[in-house]
């Protein structure tokens, strides 16, 4: 049992910390002060009034959309690692599944990379630096997916994970993405049941958090794989099954061949009909993309609400990429002066 | 007046600049250090404002001397200190300034990525030598191998030409054996091991050798170990997997001869190529070097210039502009102003004979902050009152009050001579070494903490010694300095073996044998004979409780003349008349009245008449709860029947005088409760009868919440002294209608809370100071406590034994008195003290409802900008 009294015991002060951490976090006073930013040396100015301080002040001018994003980026992942460094099991070990995705992404930004023929020395600045592991720089090594399981998976926490894409097949992209889904879907089961596992507040605000990671994979591999050769079996092999689609919503999308098909499942879940309606691909529309990323943060605020449980960490991470996709949006509109669509970011609210 | 004893009168001024002479005189005003500006451009963005680009440009020349600075810190250039005299440079020269460090930083960085890449090709040099000792080691060791194991199938070609096992084998086999070389860091090399292991099925050999020396690491210029390794392998397949291996574990690969002579000549070349490359190497350092040497004597005043421009920007960001001139706001001091005009004056007229700065007047419903000019002395101790809150605007400062009873009463508490010697001597050595101490512990919090109460701790200090000797305490022991007055008169044959105790006589006229008591009391504090009685903690313990119960209502009772002197400040008619005439009524009433019992007592009950002795003195707790009950403390009623024991009257009538006492003391109460509302409410009607007649200047004074708004008007047009000329009316309607807002249950709920905390106050505030016995009391007994216990176990044993005990007894007996006698306890006794003011003492007339005077100052920018570092 997790006795909600003992939390503090080991896990207080870095709920403290993070709690203070999420306060940081840009207003939307801030977004309308960036908004009306016309160049980037604007966007620093304000953002020095934030609780990013002088992030940006040893940077030489000019500045670029990139050195924002990396000083940005290791903004968090210093904050993340600080809480990792003082985290004792079982939150050590929540913490450390929550880097495992941004392995994931790293060993198929690798492969993928590689593929392109581009060399490991160039891809690696690339990698988010929470995925990072010893084996990583070697992967390109690899051309199968047996090897590359044999030799490097094997020592990192991913090995579980690999064991249904293993094959002897050349990697070429479907198969890459084929296999990072199928990597994706066993990791969400293996967080989602460690979640569970651990109960109490973390299971039930984990849960419903990786519940929604889980259907938004299910409803984007279905988006976009309408139109590309994939069997449907094959198909309903990548879905994650956590959610709450499973099973019958998860059934009926791996049948599903249009757009309007996947619209009338979600008519059927209370949860995910909202995020259908109003969704269009014209200027000022707003994308699904969008409305996915939005009902994420909202619950991701929502777990703020609850004490004595993990989800606050998790909830803290996925905010502030949020944040930092909207501050590079910005930047990225404000450079280009691309001035129509800068609204288009998600505010946290 | 002195500004300590009431902040100083502030005044709200606006400012007309022509544009080109507003830096200039900004600058001034900076160096002085006595102008508050306030921000009238709140709405605006950071990045919208006027001088967002100068702003900008600082920071891009901070960034830059950052730059230079970490790199002459890198060479362990001494920096010489910043002159902060300098003026801040004039726009024009801003320039030059900017061209200079820019040309600095330019020279710097192509110095540098010259020497980057001299001192690349230097370390990767000394690591290709690594390898190359290394391998020829592992060749040489094979070799050794080989000879060992088949001596005889091996042939030699020459004796100086050595062809390793490898080689040889090489020349015979259908695959050849080849060999990649590089080194890596060590903590990789296990898992880098066991990949190539993995990939490469077994069918790779690596041998591995641990460098012994740390060496530099190419790309990141840290200390590393690292460890040279030689992969052998058979085929270019493999070759190619290995290298890609090598090249995700980010090791470098050198090319190695395969012959021993091809490598003694590479380590010849290498060898000579590294010591060509040192000396330009060198060069290169040494122009480093003197450029940063160069840099370094005016970095500081660098940036110092730099911190006083952005400073200078970021005030003017918050004026407001014209076309042509710039309007600021701000507060300054009155006693200020005339020499604020001339600088203004001579700044604008060195500019433009033409041009004029004109300071104007205003008034705004906005309190004015507070402004107190401390010293170093007077700092600590104002610091202490602005944790409770910063004084209103002209409300009196307790501060200088603080400067006596603060260390007074912490005295009391802390009472030993011998402890209060030591802090003094700690308190002496800040004092003295200052000027030094001041710059060693920058950014010591804990010390600074200490540091800055300096000055109050000396006096705490001096007053513990003073009360020290007045309870005769030094380090728990007494002093006899002027010989007790009293003596043992009893001749030999007195049986003192037979008796357990021995009172002695305290009446001084007895006769000769019995006259034990010489008459004149102990001329200071308390006579060393008590050091010996058995009764010394019940004695002492009376004393310094009625001591602590004076002290305290001497010190409330001042509270509230001090309340008294603010009403007659702020002329608050009401207030005097129904607020301070109860209060001090009540408390005299009956506290001072506890007062006067103590002192009756004292003097009736002096042992010397037998009628009175001690016995039948009445308790004065109990008579204080006798009179609340208006019961006649000499009567006790057995079976019955009232019996008088006239040994218990303090003096004739006591009953009475009593009783009338304690009438009129409760009628203050509803007095004060209920008079000042109900002639709010009845000031209230009037206006609203009236309409805008009582319409009046907005005061700034109204901050003062109990002042009552009739008393306000009339003081306003004297107290902040505005001449009518100068005068601009910023008062609009919605201001009026905040005014005129008027509720009599949030009045009255206000007053009978301030009701009931005075008169409840007063009780439980005298008990309170009752703290003061307590831990002067907790303080003596625990030092007399360390000494019986500890020192004089040691000071019993016998001479030879006795003195090596001693030396180990009393470093153990110093360290817990300095531990937890005068730290702790000086920490707790200071904390006491700190409550009896801002409880105690405090409430009694202090809102502290201000805000401090930040006045614009070049020299706390210059402070700040340093800590920050």
């Amino acid at each position: 049992m997790f006795l909600d009294v003992l939390f503090n015991i080991d896990n207080g002060y870095l709920e403290g910390l993070v709690r203070g951490f999420k306060s940081g976090i840009l207003k939307n006073q801030d977004y309308i002060n960036l908004v009306q930013c016309e160049t980037l040396e604007d966007l620093k100015l304000h953002l020095q009034t934030t609780d990013y301080g002088n992030f940006l002040a040893n940077e030489p001018s000019p500045l670029t959309v990139s050195v924002i994003d990396d000083k940005i980026r290791e903004k968090y992942v210093l904050e993340f690692q600080h809480l990792r460094n003082h985290a004792v099991k079982p939150l050590s070990k929540f913490l450390d599944y929550i880097t495992y995705s941004y392995m994931i992404d790293n060993i198929v930004l690798l492969i993928t990379g590689h593929l392109h023929q581009r060399s490991v020395q160039e891809l690696l600045p690339k990698c988010h630096p929470l995925g990072m592991f010893e084996q990583m720089g070697a992967i390109t090594v690899a051309d199968t997916s047996a090897s590359l399981y044999n030799a490097i998976l094997i020592d990192t926490p991913l090995a579980p994970y690999f064991i249904d894409c293993i094959s002897e097949h050349d990697l070429d992209e479907l198969n890459i993405e084929i296999m990072r889904n199928t990597l994706y879907k066993a990791y969400i089961e293996d967080f989602y049941n460690f979640c569970k596992e651990l109960g109490g507040p973390t299971g039930e605000v984990m849960c419903e958090l990786l519940a929604f990671e889980a259907d938004r994979r299910a409803f984007m591999i279905t988006i976009n794989s309408l139109g590309v050769d994939l069997p449907k079996d094959e198909r309903s092999k990548l879905y994650p099954r956590c959610g709450k689609l499973y099973p019958d919503g998860l059934n009926q999308l791996s049948k599903a061949e249009e757009y309007d098909q996947v619209k009338m499942i979600a008519e059927s879940y209370a949860d995910y009909r909202p995020l259908f309606e109003n969704v269009g691909t014209n200027p000022g529309d707003k994308t699904i993309e969008d409305k996915f990323f939005e009902q994420e943060v909202k619950m991701n605020l929502n777990a703020f609400m609850r004490q004595f449980g993990f989800g606050v960490f998790y909830s803290f991470l996925k905010l502030k990429e949020q944040e930092n996709r909207n501050i590079i949006w910005i930047a990225e509109c404000v450079a280009q002066k691309h001035r129509t669509r800068i609204d288009n970011y998600i505010p946290i609210m | 007046m002195s500004s300590l004893f009431r902040g100083e009168e502030m005044q709200l001024c606006q400012i007309y600049f022509k544009s080109e002479v507003a830096y200039s005189c900004v600058s001034q005003l900076g160096e002085m250090g006595i102008v508050q500006f306030k921000d009238l451009n709140e709405n605006v963005n950071a990045f919208q404002r006027k001088f967002v680009n100068e702003v900008r440009r600082c920071e891009e020349i901070e960034r830059k001397l950052r730059y230079i600075e970490k790199e002459a810190v890198k060479e362990e250039v001494e920096l010489d200190e910043a002159d902060q005299t300098c003026d801040a440079p004039k726009p024009k020269d801003m320039i030059t300034l900017e061209a200079k460090i820019d040309q600095l930083e330019h020279d710097l960085v192509e110095v540098n990525t010259n020497k980057d890449a001299l001192r690349k090709n230097y370390l990767e040099l000394i690591e290709l030598k690594h390898i190359l000792v290394k391998a020829t080691q592992f060749f040489e060791e094979a070799d050794n191998f080989s000879i060992y194991n088949r001596p005889e199938t091996h042939e030699y070609e020459t004796e100086d030409e050595h062809v390793t096992l490898l080689m040889s084998e090489r020349n015979r086999s259908p695959f050849a054996i080849g060999f990649l070389a590089g080194i890596m860091n060590r903590d990789k090399v296990s898992s880098f091991e066991l990949m190539l292991w993995r990939f490469c099925r077994g069918n790779v050999f690596l041998k591995t050798a641990d460098l012994t020396e740390l060496v530099e690491d190419v790309t990141t210029n840290t200390l590393q170990a690292k460890t040279v390794f030689i992969i052998f392998f058979q085929g270019e397949q493999l070759k190619n997997k290995c290298k890609k291996i090598c090249d995700g574990f980010k090791a470098t690969i050198y090319p190695c001869p395969e012959t021993l002579k091809e490598r003694r000549e590479m380590l010849n070349g290498v060898s000579m190529r590294l010591d060509e490359l040192k000396t330009v190497l060198d060069q290169s350092l040494n122009l480093r070097r003197s450029i940063l040497v160069n840099a370094a004597q005016s970095i500081k005043t660098w940036f110092a210039q730099v911190h006083k421009m952005k400073a200078i920007y970021h005030t003017l960001n918050m004026f407001s502009h014209d076309q042509k001139s710039i309007i600021a706001e701000c507060w300054a001091p009155k006693s200020e102003i005339n020499r604020i005009r001339e600088i203004l004056d001579l700044e604008t007229k060195k500019i433009d004979m033409n041009f004029q700065t004109i300071v104007h007047f205003i008034t705004s419903k906005e309190a004015p902050p507070t402004f107190n000019r401390v010293d170093k002395f007077t700092s600590g101790f104002q610091n202490i009152v602005n944790a409770y809150g910063v004084p209103s605007y002209r409300e009196i400062n307790p501060t200088p009050f603080y400067a006596i009873t603060f260390p007074f009463l912490f005295g009391v508490m802390f009472g030993d001579a011998g402890h209060g010697l030591l802090m003094l001597l700690a308190a002496g050595y800040l004092i003295k070494k200052e000027n030094y101490l001041k710059k060693a512990i920058k950014g010591n919090e804990i010390f600074e903490l200490f540091f800055g109460g300096r000055y109050i701790m000396f006096l705490m200090a001096v007053f513990s010694i003073y009360a020290g000797f007045l309870y005769n305490d030094f380090f728990s022991k007494s002093t006899n300095i002027f010989g007790s007055k009293w003596k043992v008169t009893l001749g030999k044959d007195f049986p003192f073996e037979d008796i357990q105790q021995f009172t002695l006589n305290p009446d001084p006229y007895a006769n000769e044998t019995y006259k034990m008591y010489s008459g004149t009391p102990y001329p200071f504090g308390i006579d060393p004979v008590w050091q010996l009685a058995t009764n010394k903690i019940t004695f002492t313990n009376g004393l310094k409780m009625k001591f602590s119960v004076i002290i305290g209502i001497m010190q409330m009772v001042f509270g509230l003349v001090i309340g008294l002197k603010n009403h007659l400040f702020f002329r608050r008619k009401i207030s005097i008349l129904f607020e301070f005439i109860p209060q001090i009524i009540f408390i005299s009433l009956i506290f001072v009245y506890l007062c006067l019992m103590i002192f009756i007592k004292w003097i009736k009950y002096a042992g010397t008449d037998d009628k009175l002795t001690g016995a039948c003195a009445p308790n004065i707790l109990l008579e204080l709860i006798n009179m609340f009950f208006l019961k006649d403390g000499t009567v006790t009623v057995v079976d019955g029947e009232k019996k008088y024991d006239e040994c218990k009257r303090l003096y004739p009538g006591q009953h009475h005088i009593q009783m009338v006492f304690v009438i009129v003391a409760v009628m203050c109460v509803p007095v004060m409760l209920f008079t000042k509302p109900l002639l709010k409410l009845r000031e209230h009607n009037k206006r609203i009868k009236y309409g805008s007649r009582f319409r009046g200047h907005v005061n700034p004074l109204s901050v003062n919440g109990h002042s009552s708004d009739e008393d306000d008007k009339h003081d306003k047009a004297e107290r902040m002294g505005h001449t009518s000329n100068s005068v601009i009316d910023l008062e609009d309607d919605a201001d009026l209608e905040n005014e005129e807002h008027f509720e009599f249950g949030e009045v009255f709920v206000e007053q009978t809370i301030h009701t009931i905390e005075y008169f409840l106050g007063c009780v439980s505030h005298t008990a309170s100071y009752l703290r003061l016995w307590a831990l002067s009391l907790a303080h003596a007994e625990l030092s007399e406590v360390l000494w019986t216990m500890l020192f004089k176990m040691g000071l019993n044993m016998a001479p030879p034994v006795g003195a090596f005990v001693m030396f180990f007894i009393f470093s153990a007996w110093g360290v817990i008195t300095i531990g937890i006698l005068c730290v702790m306890e000086g920490l707790s006794a200071f904390l006491h003290a700190l409550r009896l003011h801002w409880v105690e003492f405090q409430s009694k007339f202090y809102k502290g409802e201000g805000y401090e005077f930040m006045p614009f100052s070049f020299e706390k920018i210059l402070n700040e900008a340093e800590l920050a570092e």
